[in-house]
């Protein structure tokens, strides 16, 4: 289920991965949210244009806007329990990359949106898309690209990354 | 998992017998246990994150070094939570953001998997672990009760708030027995000082020097603060060219850099001193009136001849020591263990001593620290011995309670102390540790410590170099383990119990900290108030006191040399060599530090015994051979290292290794040669006179390879580093005299 991107001055990577459904503690609709909404992956992947990694959103952060809405969810309940015991919930990781790969959100962000002439922000999404397939039209998140060393290689080939093997193994 | 087949042709193409270079990248397409890993790790979210809080960015936050008594600043990269790096405080006076391997490999006794996250306490004969409340109710039980000079504490060097804590909890016991042991010191040169110049611990002046002369003081790596001695001789060496000469009877870093590197035969540095004074004297007609007569009279005695049938050392070479010390001033002349570890320890320290006050040196390389302006803050300075004395009271059946802390008495103590045999007697032993070692096998209680980078504390380094610095000791993460207690932590719950009026409103001992830091004079809050004082101390990592230095006194006392007779049936001198990384064997336990080569000899993860080529060739031993070191306390046995750097009467083993009972890394690797020490002191201070052993050496016969990374120690005329005169480096390198 390659996204039909058009992100200007980039290539995206060519690659699929049937990846697992990962069950979660809570089913978090990412459809919902920035499909439906239209909310910006990084209004909470905050950390993704700052960091090496994205961050899973603070607890904080759902709460900010569901002390008020959806309460009566159930799956806004459970949430609210959770941030009532004060604990948050434990994800299970669904994108990753070993040990000895270093790889950087923000670096790759800089590229493709916010030093790339043409790219607008609001489209985020379809950059993100490059690694994590169309989120937004996912519930729960599940792998669809295979994200190995031949993925990352030949994306960064055509887009001109570098490359030096320190680069990414550090 | 379409796009992810690998199959044996793709495999063997991307291992390049294949060739064709489209398919070059296929095999990177492997998939691996990894990439395919999905929903098998958690991933927790913060429930609410700190501001300055970004995941993967690392925050670094400044602390204090615990890991010698030098007292580095140091700087810790915090990321979620975790501490990862540290490195040296460019702020601090002491270490200029230099961090010696000791410090880097703090980190890996924080995260050391051998680290104790429970009490124990001692039932049917056994350590077991229990709570922490349990184990306080029974320390509890059988302490309070206990009055007086009954109650002991033996610990390492301590100072800071925690050691003023530590002298309050002792006053409101009623006990003055507070040990404070180390067997790497420098309590005899200490000594010397105190009674020549006025003053234990001077600052010395190393950039200001343009020769330095030092008697076994490894300043390089395990002298007093090495990373600080270490910026003041890059200093030393720039520009116009320093020359450094150390006489010892084994190559320690430092020796391993001199210009002129010269073996003593151990025990006999006082008259090689007053062989030079000698010479300064009568060749280079320096003014020996700073000196009173009885020092001239003594001075005299020892003309280069009779210096060269005591000493060993060249007639020549003690000329052109003092013919270097006369061209070259002010200079520097120190005095560390090798020259001072022995029954006459305290004259050669002297006499040493007394060639810079012939030289002039004190008051120019030689200057008053002033002292710490607020006395209970300053270092409980280590002794060895404190420990003897420990030791004979705990025989006599004079203690109930000891309290154990920073020390490792039962490993580094002499065989011929029985220090594990008077240990027993003492009815109720607590021991406060990160690690069960060999001391704490013997304990009743044991309470597991938070680490230095879990603690809250201040420390007052005993040598202050240039200007006087507080180090703030703050908690660089969360405790790893809930069950364990910092030290000032566990000081305060005891004094809360004995003086509750006085204590009780402390919840912890950051509360009482922070409180006690406010109540410093004035003078050294710079103004500032409460709040704003802490947070900057804290953010800094230090706190910087400006004192005013009197000028030293330049006292020579009575230099009357004795050494000792030669020993027939033991023709060899034992030289136990601190080592930089294993320091007396508290790090053992860290692994980085056990990989790291010795600096001298290259050796790692086991004990070696240095013997001079001629000695080698004489016993028939070659590198790797396993010899039998034998004093009249016992023997050890350690792989030959044959090397030039080393007094052809002596055999040098490093300390540190042996241990029997200190975790996976530590544990059954090498000799301890502190364990075969005779029972010498020091007739004046009473220090154990470690480098005073006499030992006979036999083959075993055994011999296997030597770990020790790097073949050779010449460079068989190939140049593998070149060297210029320091006139050529001058004209074409650089240094200060370049226009």
């Amino acid at each position: 289920m390659d996204v039909q991107a058009e992100v200007p001055n980039a290539v995206p990577p060519v690659g699929e991965h049937k990846g697992d459904k990962v069950p979660q503690p809570i089913e978090f609709p990412h459809d919902i949210h920035a499909d439906k909404n239209g909310i910006n992956c990084m209004y909470c992947h905050t950390y993704a244009r700052r960091s090496k990694v994205a961050g899973i959103p603070p607890t904080s952060k759902c709460m900010g806007c569901h002390t008020v809405i959806a309460t009566d969810k159930p799956r806004i309940k459970q949430l609210t329990e959770y941030w009532e015991k004060h604990e948050p919930p434990q994800w299970n990781k669904v994108h990753d990359v070993p040990d000895f790969v270093h790889f950087t959100h923000e670096k790759h962000l800089r590229r493709f949106i916010f030093d790339n002439e043409g790219m607008d922000v609001s489209r985020a999404s379809e950059v993100c898309a490059f690694c994590h397939g169309d989120i937004k039209k996912m519930t729960v998140a599940n792998k669809v690209k295979p994200l190995n060393m031949g993925f990352c290689v030949r994306c960064h080939e055509k887009n001109g990354g570098p490359s030096d093997c320190w680069k990414c193994h550090k | 998992m379409s796009g992810n087949e690998i199959n044996r042709r793709d495999f063997l193409k991307f291992m390049g017998i294949g060739g064709a270079s489209a398919a070059a990248l296929s095999g990177c397409d492997m998939p691996t246990t990894v990439t395919l890993e999905e929903g098998k790790e958690k991933v927790a979210a913060y429930l609410v994150p700190e501001e300055y809080v970004i995941p993967g960015v690392g925050v670094w936050f400044a602390s204090t070094c615990q890991q010698c008594g030098a007292g580095c600043g140091v700087h810790g990269r915090v990321r979620e939570g975790r501490l990862l790096k540290v490195e040296g405080n460019p702020d601090s006076a002491i270490n200029w953001g230099g961090l010696c391997q000791m410090g880097q490999a703090g980190l890996q006794g924080h995260y050391n998997p051998d680290r104790l996250s429970k009490p124990l306490v001692r039932k049917n004969g056994s350590l077991v672990e229990v709570s922490w409340n349990e184990a306080w109710a029974l320390v509890e039980e059988k302490t309070s009760a206990v009055k007086g000079d009954r109650a002991a504490w033996l610990t390492g060097s301590v100072s800071g708030h925690q050691a003023a804590l530590l002298s309050k909890l002792q006053d409101s016991v009623g006990s003055k027995n507070h040990f404070v042991y180390e067997v790497i010191n420098n309590r005899v040169a200490e000594a010397v000082n105190e009674a020549m110049l006025g003053e234990a611990v001077p600052r010395y002046r190393f950039d200001k020097a343009k020769a330095i002369l030092s008697f076994g003081a490894d300043f390089l790596g395990t002298w007093v603060s090495p990373v600080h001695f270490t910026y003041e001789y890059a200093g030393f060496r720039s520009g116009d060219r320093g020359v450094l000469i150390t006489v010892e009877p084994k190559m320690t870093l430092t020796g391993a850099n001199s210009d002129l590197w010269v073996a003593i035969r151990p025990g006999t540095e006082g008259v090689l001193a007053l062989g030079i004074a000698n010479v300064l004297l009568t060749k280079h007609q320096v003014d020996g009136s700073r000196l009173p007569a009885a020092a001239r009279d003594a001075i005299a005695q020892y003309t280069p001849d009779k210096v060269t049938e005591i000493t060993g050392v060249a007639g020549d070479t003690v000329v052109k020591i003092a013919t270097y010390l006369k061209q070259r001033s002010p200079s520097l002349v120190l005095s560390g263990a090798s020259a001072h570890d022995h029954a006459n320890g305290y004259q050669s320290a002297a006499a040493i001593m007394m060639l810079n006050v012939l030289l002039g040196n004190v008051g120019q390389t030689i200057e008053s620290s002033g002292g710490f302006p607020v006395k209970e803050l300053t270092a409980k300075r280590g002794s060895s011995k404190a420990l003897a004395d420990f030791a004979a009271l705990a025989d006599q059946g004079a203690l109930d309670v000891a309290f154990i802390y920073g020390a490792n008495p039962v490993f580094t103590a002499p065989a011929h102390m029985k220090f594990a045999d008077k240990l027993a007697k003492v009815h109720f032993k607590v021991a406060l540790t990160l690690f069960a070692d060999e001391t704490t096998a013997m304990a009743d209680v044991v309470l597991p410590l938070a680490s230095p980078y879990e603690s809250w504390g201040t420390m007052v380094a005993a040598y202050q170099p240039q200007e006087m610095t507080l180090g703030m000791q703050q908690p660089l993460m969360q405790p790893l383990y809930a069950e364990t207690r910092s030290f000032g932590d566990v000081l305060l719950a005891l004094l809360k119990k004995r003086n509750a009026a006085d204590y009780q409103r402390y919840d912890d001992y950051y509360a009482y900290l922070r409180n006690a830091m406010t109540q410093l004079p004035a003078g050294l809050r710079q103004g500032k108030s409460d709040a704003e004082f802490w947070d900057t101390t804290v953010q800094k990592g230090l706190l910087k006191v400006s004192t005013t230095a009197p000028a030293l006194k330049a006292n020579v006392p009575d230099l009357t040399q004795k050494t000792a007779a030669a020993a027939s049936d033991f023709p060899f001198h034992l030289v136990p060599s601190a080592r930089l990384g294993l320091w007396d064997g508290r790090h053992a336990n860290l692994p980085w530090l056990q990989e790291a080569p010795d600096q001298v000899s290259k050796v790692y993860w086991d004990s070696w015994a240095e013997l001079h080529p001629k000695t080698a060739a004489q016993l028939g031993v070659k590198e790797g051979d396993f010899i039998r070191i034998e004093s009249d306390q016992g023997a050890i046995e350690a792989q030959v290292y044959v090397f030039k750097g080393v007094h052809p009467e002596v055999v040098a083993v490093p300390m540190g290794q042996g241990h029997e009972n200190y975790g996976r890394y530590a544990s059954k690797r090498g000799v301890n040669p502190l364990k075969i020490v005779s029972a010498v002191t020091d007739e004046k201070t009473g220090e154990i006179a470690t480098h005073a052993t006499r030992v006979k050496i036999t083959k075993t016969g055994k011999s296997s390879q030597l770990p020790r990374l790097g073949g050779s120690d010449r460079q068989a005329g190939r140049r593998l580093v070149g060297t210029v005169t320091a006139d050529v480096f001058r004209k074409t390198e650089g240094g200060s005299n370049v226009a």
